[in-house]
């Protein structure tokens, strides 16, 4: 089977003062459809900025990158951009739910950018709602909700769009372990369900989740292990 | 509801959410579109639709012009225009019309009209039918055949209160006796001011008239004629004529106008270019507020627009969202707006005097019409795409993955962001500037016309008018006796310190004089063509001491200067200079006419000081003055100087006038100040308006720096307080934004000052009384500027030094 991600020799580089400053370097790895894997390592190694570039957010690298197959180095911004929107949910730390927007309408963006129909985003969204069980709170704004209600609904706008890909940057770092538990539990369920995760933490507890967990150190991958004694 | 509907919802709660700069903004894009909406709608009457009939640019007026001397549109000749009808062949239709003032008598109390003799074909080229009855045969253009008249609705309506039975009926018009044979439909008043129109007629002595221009031309070009085309042959039909009469079109030039030029003169829709230039500025200036408020929320929202980028929207998505919600600001601007166009086209129409409206072609047709309604529709939305679309092209500038960064400040403010809102407001102050220097001269235009003429001391002054019946009147002691009659009873009057006449009052009737030729004894008849010309005006003896008009050498007129006493005439000091230079003129003689006319010789007897009759004249032109007794005018106006409101004469002065003949009307009583003012309204309107614009440009402008200051003070709210931590005074910090923002200031004005000086020499060109060099203008109004723009920078820097560094330093 062809991988869902490949990865060439990656770089990124950011120049400060006429001097470089490597944050990627030639990082080549795959990650095959329905896989789980996990990125680590310490503070400032690059893994935010791989995740976003494997989110296609980052245009700006060296290197080759193969998505389902298709070429996104070669892929022009328009292109990249449709590529994303159509396979990719995003999970971010501090939720970034837009405060003015109800939960119902936060749900409603990924599909609007998508041009959905307004009748089939409303049932969607209403399915949606009930898999998460948050249909009360449909009509609260971000801040009426709980921190892991907010990360529910992040996750709930990430997968509305039934992506082949989840990518979440430490889901479950703002909230407290119980909560983050039902999140990860939460991705695993849709794991299952066939969506290809990628997740950055720095909790043993949640890489244990994956079924493969990849180490990142100054911009390297220095470790790849494949973890038998998976959660569940 | 499609994801249109959506960004609208959306766009409307972000509005909603943040009233404060909304209102700002709304405020601002209403006065922006407010005023050009309503000057919208002035120079649509003036330019577009100046005349109530249709057709208009199918219609041409053909006229005569004089470059040398900057006349620019004159009216032709009898044979001129004959000749014309006889060779043109790119008109189906060709007519003519005259100016002509009606005595109605006879069945009511007497009264003057404005009548236009014209040829009977006219109704039909311009495409215009009666209300009831007919228009002119073509066989009335004969004499005899010419006792006819076409009342207009108004005149009918007034006079004969709407008779429908009016047809038919005979009245009496300048002691002749002419049939009412049809009424035009109400609003018809073309040639504006018609009351009425009767035929125009030629006697075989006029048919063969060269070089006295008296007749207006206009013609309706065939169908597939273009006016370039019936230009070009009218053209090579004049040069014939100049060839072959070199004497009578000598330094005359034709011109072809279409309707709208010539009904609007070039220096109305001068003014009137040079308003709408005026009101795009305070658009201009209204959009790079709404931008910079724009520019500042969308900075404030890139969390936000960095998430729905994640989401998939694609950038040309953030830009229609971010762009819906500017529209959506301008058009609740432009319902404003709309409310605040409405008020200031009543103010304009209102405040303008009935007796000038009259005059003005288009005036009553100013309103806010759907044209103007949707140009303020097109405005807004383009004033909603310009002052949204570089906010939001900027945003879509920004890293998305950096914005998202968990830790990060994010890389909300780029160098050319900042760049971007400097620039606005440089811009902003530079427009600002031109407007209000643009504003300061026209100010100081107008004053200078109004001090020209307090040396008249005007407000005490009563001018009135009379026209004579010629039938009546037909010797000259006959008039004589008339005039030296109601002088002495108006003299009389109580309240009344002296009585004058003259022919033609300064300012008067829009100042419009005639002018003569004249010949001076024993000078050789200029170079061809070149005879020299001056204003001709017959005087009672008392009219220079009435009016302040100081005497430079010689004696004024006297009551002795009569019939019996060998013709005198006063004149001018320009007279003296130009054609007496260096020697004496007094003594010497001179007549009215060319060489060649039987005008009897005026010994010149006095100079006295120069007068100017038009602010649109930026010298005074020479003027003869002679005795009434000697050359007693038909036409006349009287000037009364009285102890105070010259107002509380007028029926004494009616009376007086009664006395001596109950049948004559007295017409365009006004108190001088009035006539004055009057023939300045034009100027005085577009002084008001450049100056409530220019007003309006600096609150916009120093919003605009303000919005620009305070946001930049929030966004280094963080760097100050750590400067503060270091030790920096609140002097320092103060200083610190104080220069930034003054140096924007500078910057703006010193790129408006050389546009704005561009503006002064175009105005000191068309108005008399506009100084280029006018330190109000250039030196006090700018530091007027400078000083508004200094409070907005001001406010920002003292909020800043107030800021609790611990404060500060924990915002983040
Ligand atoms: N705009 C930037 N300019 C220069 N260097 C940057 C920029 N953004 C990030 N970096 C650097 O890139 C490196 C990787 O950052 P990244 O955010 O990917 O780390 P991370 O592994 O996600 O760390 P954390 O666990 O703290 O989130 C860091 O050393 C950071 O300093
Ligand atoms: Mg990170």
């Amino acid at each position: 089977m062809e991988p869902l991600i490949q990865l060439r020799n990656m770089e990124k580089v950011y120049e400060a003062g006429g001097s470089k400053f490597y944050v990627l370097r030639r990082v080549s790895l795959e990650i095959q459809p329905g896989e789980f894997v996990t990125f680590m390592g310490p503070s400032g190694a690059g893994k935010s900025t791989l995740l976003s570039i494997i989110g296609m957010l980052d245009g700006s690298w060296t290197g080759e990158y193969y998505f389902n197959g298709e070429p996104v180095h070669r892929l022009n911004v328009k292109k990249r951009n449709e590529l994303h929107k159509a396979n990719i949910g995003f999970v971010f730390q501090s939720y970034h739910l837009i405060d003015n927007l109800t939960v119902f309408e936060n749900l409603e963006i990924p599909l609007s950018y998508k041009n959905v129909p307004h009748k089939e985003r409303v049932s969607l969204v209403c399915d949606i709602l009930d898999r998460f069980n948050i249909v009360g709170k449909k009509d609260l704004f971000p801040n009426q909700l709980s921190g892991g209600q907010q990360q529910l609904v992040g996750v709930a706008r990430a997968v509305i769009q039934s992506p082949k890909l989840i990518l979440a940057d430490e889901p479950t770092g703002n909230l407290h372990s119980a909560q983050g538990e039902e999140i990860m539990e939460l991705f695993r369920k849709l794991n299952e369900a066939g969506t290809s995760i990628i997740q950055v933490t720095h909790s043993e507890r949640n890489a244990a989740y994956s079924h493969r967990v990849i180490q990142l150190k100054d911009g390297w991958v220095v470790s790849e292990t494949s973890n038998a004694a998976r959660v569940g | 509801m499609g994801t249109i509907g959506q960004d609208i919802r959306y766009g409307v709660r972000m509005l909603v959410k943040h009233r404060l700069t909304t209102l700002v903004c709304v405020a601002a894009l209403a006065l922006g579109i407010g005023v050009n909406a309503a000057m919208f709608s002035v120079a649509e009457a003036f330019l577009l639709h100046p005349v109530p009939f249709e057709n208009s640019d199918r219609i041409v007026a053909l006229v005569d012009s004089r470059p040398s001397q900057g006349i620019d549109t004159n009216s032709v000749s009898p044979v001129t225009y004959l000749e014309w009808k006889a060779q043109a062949h790119s008109f189906d239709k060709m007519g003519a019309y005259v100016w002509d003032t009606i005595n109605l008598t006879g069945d009511r109390e007497a009264e003057k009209a404005q009548a236009f003799a014209i040829s009977p074909n006219f109704f039909d080229l311009l495409g215009v039918h009666p209300l009831m009855g007919r228009t002119f045969l073509p066989e009335e253009d004969q004499v005899g055949k010419d006792q006819v008249i076409v009342l207009s609705y108004g005149l009918w309506e007034r006079r004969y209160a709407s008779d429908p039975l009016i047809l038919g009926k005979k009245i009496k018009v300048d002691g002749k006796t002419l049939e009412i044979v049809g009424v035009m439909r109400k609003g018809f008043d073309y040639p504006k001011p018609a009351e009425a129109w009767v035929p125009l007629s030629f006697n075989a002595k006029q048919r063969t008239i060269r070089d006295s221009r008296y007749l207006w031309v206009l013609a309706h070009l065939k169908p597939q004629v273009s006016v370039q085309q019936a230009t070009a042959e009218m053209r090579t039909i004049a040069v014939q004529q100049a060839e072959a009469y070199p004497d009578a079109y000598k330094g005359w030039t034709l011109r072809v106008l279409t309707i709208p030029n010539f009904a609007t003169d070039s220096l109305t829709r001068q003014f009137t270019f040079l308003l709408l230039g005026a009101v795009g500025f305070v658009l201009l200036i209204a959009c790079a507020d709404v931008a910079n408020v724009q520019f500042a929320r969308v900075t404030g929202r890139h969390k936000e627009l960095a998430v729905r980028t994640a989401m998939g929207a694609s950038r040309s998505r953030i830009i229609r969202q971010l762009l819906t919600e500017s529209v959506l600001l301008s058009l609740a601007g432009a319902v404003l707006g709309l409310l605040l166009a409405m008020w200031w086209v009543y103010l304009i129409v209102s405040h303008m005097p009935p007796e000038v409206a009259k005059f003005i072609a288009g005036w009553n047709t100013i309103r806010l019409d759907a044209n103007a309604f949707l140009f303020t529709l097109a405005i807004a939305i383009s004033s909603g795409i310009v002052s949204g679309i570089a906010p939001s092209w900027l945003h879509s500038e920004t890293n998305i993955s950096e914005t998202l960064k968990e830790s990060g400040r994010g890389a909300s403010t780029g160098p050319s962001r900042h760049r971007l809102r400097s620039v606005l407001v440089i811009a902003e102050i530079a427009l600002a500037l031109i407007l209000l220097v643009g504003a300061g001269l026209l100010v100081k235009g107008f004053r200078a016309l109004i001090v020209v003429h307090e040396n008249f001391r005007p407000a005490t002054v009563l001018t009135l008018n009379l026209d004579l019946p010629e039938m009546q009147y037909k010797e000259k002691p006959g008039r004589t006796a008339f005039y030296a009659q109601v002088l002495q009873r108006l003299a009389a009057l109580p309240h009344v310190q002296s009585a004058g006449l003259a022919t033609y009052v300064p300012y008067a009737g829009g100042g419009g004089t005639g002018v003569s030729p004249f010949t001076i004894e024993g000078r050789a008849p200029e170079e061809r063509g070149e005879t020299p010309s001056t204003i001709v005006e017959t005087i009672s003896p008392d009219y220079f001491r009435l009016m302040n008009i100081g005497l430079r050498g010689g004696r004024e007129l006297s009551d002795s200067d009569g019939d019996a006493t060998p013709p005198v005439a006063v004149i001018s000091q320009n007279v003296a200079k130009r054609y007496f230079s260096g020697g004496n003129p007094l003594g010497k003689k001179l007549k009215i006419g060319k060489a060649d006319a039987d005008s009897p010789w005026l010994t010149i007897v006095g100079i006295v000081d120069d007068v100017h009759y038009t602010w649109v004249d930026k010298q005074e032109y020479p003027t003869i003055y002679r005795s009434y007794r000697q050359a007693p005018p038909f036409y006349t106006s009287l000037v009364l100087r009285t102890n105070g409101d010259p107002l509380t004469s007028v029926s004494a002065v009616r009376s007086a006038v009664g006395e001596v003949d109950p049948d004559l009307p007295l017409f365009d009583v006004l108190p001088f100040d009035r006539v004055i003012t009057n023939s300045i309204v034009g100027i005085a309107y577009v002084a008001a308006m450049m100056t409530i614009l220019g007003l309006i440009a600096l609150v916009l402008a120093s919003v605009g720096i303000y919005g620009v200051m305070s946001y930049s003070v929030g966004e280094r709210t963080h760097e100050i307080g750590v400067r503060m931590a270091m030790g920096a005074t609140s002097n320092d910090v103060q200083r610190l934004i104080l220069r930034n923002g003054l140096f924007l200031t500078i910057v703006g004005m010193a790129i408006g000052l050389p546009m704005a000086l561009g503006i002064a020499y175009a105005l000191s060109s068309i108005l008399f009384g506009v100084r280029v060099a006018d330190p109000f203008a250039f030196v006090a109004l700018p530091l007027l500027l400078a000083a508004v723009a200094t409070v907005a920078c001001y406010l920002p820097a003292r909020r800043a030094v107030r800021m609790d560094p611990l404060t500060a330093l924990r915002y983040e």
